[in-house]
């Protein structure tokens, strides 16, 4: 019922390929990148990523907004917690999505933040399968 | 004997009656296509076997501005997409489809929901995103299978108070909505009729009275009373009821507004605390059904 991440490579332990699968309609909460570098190609359709900054300590407004862009097939992104935060999702009606990431290193767990009132919550990710086999939990 | 026909992105201006044809399709998408006039669906739809038969039908990218009527006989429908069309409402005979379990209709002109929505017994994955739906009915809470429910990027304010009462649900998109933080002290309070505290005062007091005693209206009218929403409040009301936002806290991270219907300000509702203001802020969870409820949206929220 939301999109589904699907780990290919976990790289000895340096890194975690994934390949994530977004349904119509299907967006990505605000989210940070525990510290590492994350690496994002269209495989399929299109995704719309929308940056943010990080809210201010005390925060309790909506959060401001850097820029946004809809990555198109074969375009790749790059995004760090210096570079900011940001929203992925896959604005179509019509057409679902791919996308490979590449996270370095690896984690799994992340701060999930509220546009309207900067708050953040940590969350632990999970995934829907693993070198190909269904990850039941 | 075709099970599966895609027929998507092919200019498509209607879909002949060759399709009633073929008695074992179970699966038809026509995305992206030019549907939408009248006559794109063949007529008898739903009478062919086809009605039996259809599982999945995927009209998204069309230029539907109403659900087609034809496509309201496919009892054995289970998933429609109508996403990306140009529709500006529900029909409430979208209750036909009493094997619906997917109904995408994001990315249209909706306004509104209608409450027969609620009917369709299997429906677990419900997605209204991209529109401008400015209230939820309460009756939604009805739909206990509802596994997905997807809003994000409409016009609510507000939802009903019934929200807390979908067991099943584990996915609630609610970004891109104009939701109140704060609390709405404007909300207009119509204070009931003369009519309406007296009946109300009849029904709560069990006054005795028979048919021969009234006039004929005023027996109907006392019929309609309705209980206040507040299991706790044993009182009634007939037309006048006052409409409260109150706010669910999840740990101070996620305030959601939801609307209470009480039978008077004085009354309060299941999911306050002891205490009652007329300038409620936000309201801790108390030791009750509701408090459960509020904590399993919590999960849901917060994923």
């Amino acid at each position: 019922f939301r999109y589904t991440r699907n780990l290919v490579d976990n790289g000895n332990g340096k890194f975690n390929v994934m390949i994530l699968c977004w349904g119509e309609g299907h967006g990505s909460s605000i989210h940070d990148h525990t510290d590492s570098h994350c690496f994002m190609k269209i495989l399929q359709g299109n995704l719309k990523e929308t940056l943010f900054e990080w809210p201010e300590k005390k925060g309790n407004g909506e959060m401001t907004k850097k820029s946004e862009r809809v990555l198109r097939e074969n375009q790749c992104a790059y995004i760090n917690d210096s570079i900011g935060l940001h929203r992925v999702e896959n604005i179509s009606h019509t057409e679902s999505a791919v996308s490979l990431h590449l996270y370095s290193p690896p984690f799994d767990s992340c701060n999930t933040f509220d546009q309207r009132t900067g708050h953040k919550h940590k969350v632990k990710m999970t995934f829907y399968s693993q070198f190909g086999e269904r990850t039941l939990c | 004997s075709l099970e599966v026909l895609d027929v998507s992105g092919t200019g498509l201006a209607e879909l002949g009656a060759e399709l009633l044809a073929l008695p074992r399709l179970h699966t038809l998408l026509a995305k992206n296509n030019r549907l939408g006039g009248p006559g794109s669906l063949p007529k008898g739809l739903g009478q062919a076997s086809l009605g039996r038969s259809l599982r999945v039908l995927n009209l998204s990218g069309n230029r539907f501005a109403e659900v087609p009527p034809a496509l309201l006989g496919l009892r054995g429908l289970q998933s429609l997409s109508l996403g990306g069309n140009r529709l500006h409402g529900i029909p409430p005979d979208i209750q036909e489809l009493r094997s619906l379990e997917f109904l995408y209709l994001g990315g249209n002109f909706i306004t509104s929901i209608p409450p027969e929505l609620a009917n369709l017994p299997s429906l677990s994955y419900l997605v209204l995103c991209d529109n401008k739906i400015q209230s939820i009915p309460p009756q939604l809470a009805q739909l206990h299978s509802l596994r997905s429910l997807s809003l994000h990027n409409n016009l609510l304010t507000y939802l009903p108070r019934e929200i807390l009462n979908l067991v099943h649900l584990e996915e609630l998109s609610l970004r891109g909505n104009p939701l109140v933080v704060r609390f709405v002290r404007d909300l207009t309070y119509n204070p009931p009729s003369l009519q309406e505290l007296a009946g109300r005062t009849i029904k709560t007091r069990n006054v005795p009275y028979a048919r021969s005693d009234l006039p004929e209206n005023l027996v109907r009218y006392l019929s309609l009373a309705s209980n206040c929403p507040n299991p706790k409040c044993g009182g009634v009301y007939f037309d006048s009821c006052v409409r409260q936002i109150k706010f669910v806290d999840f740990c101070g991270k996620y305030r959601l507004p939801l609307m209470h219907y009480l039978c008077s300000p004085e009354c309060s509702s299941p999911c306050s605390s002891a205490s009652q203001s007329s300038t409620s802020q936000s309201e801790s969870d108390s030791e009750d059904e509701a408090s459960v409820a509020a904590r399993r949206m919590q999960k849901v929220l917060l994923g």
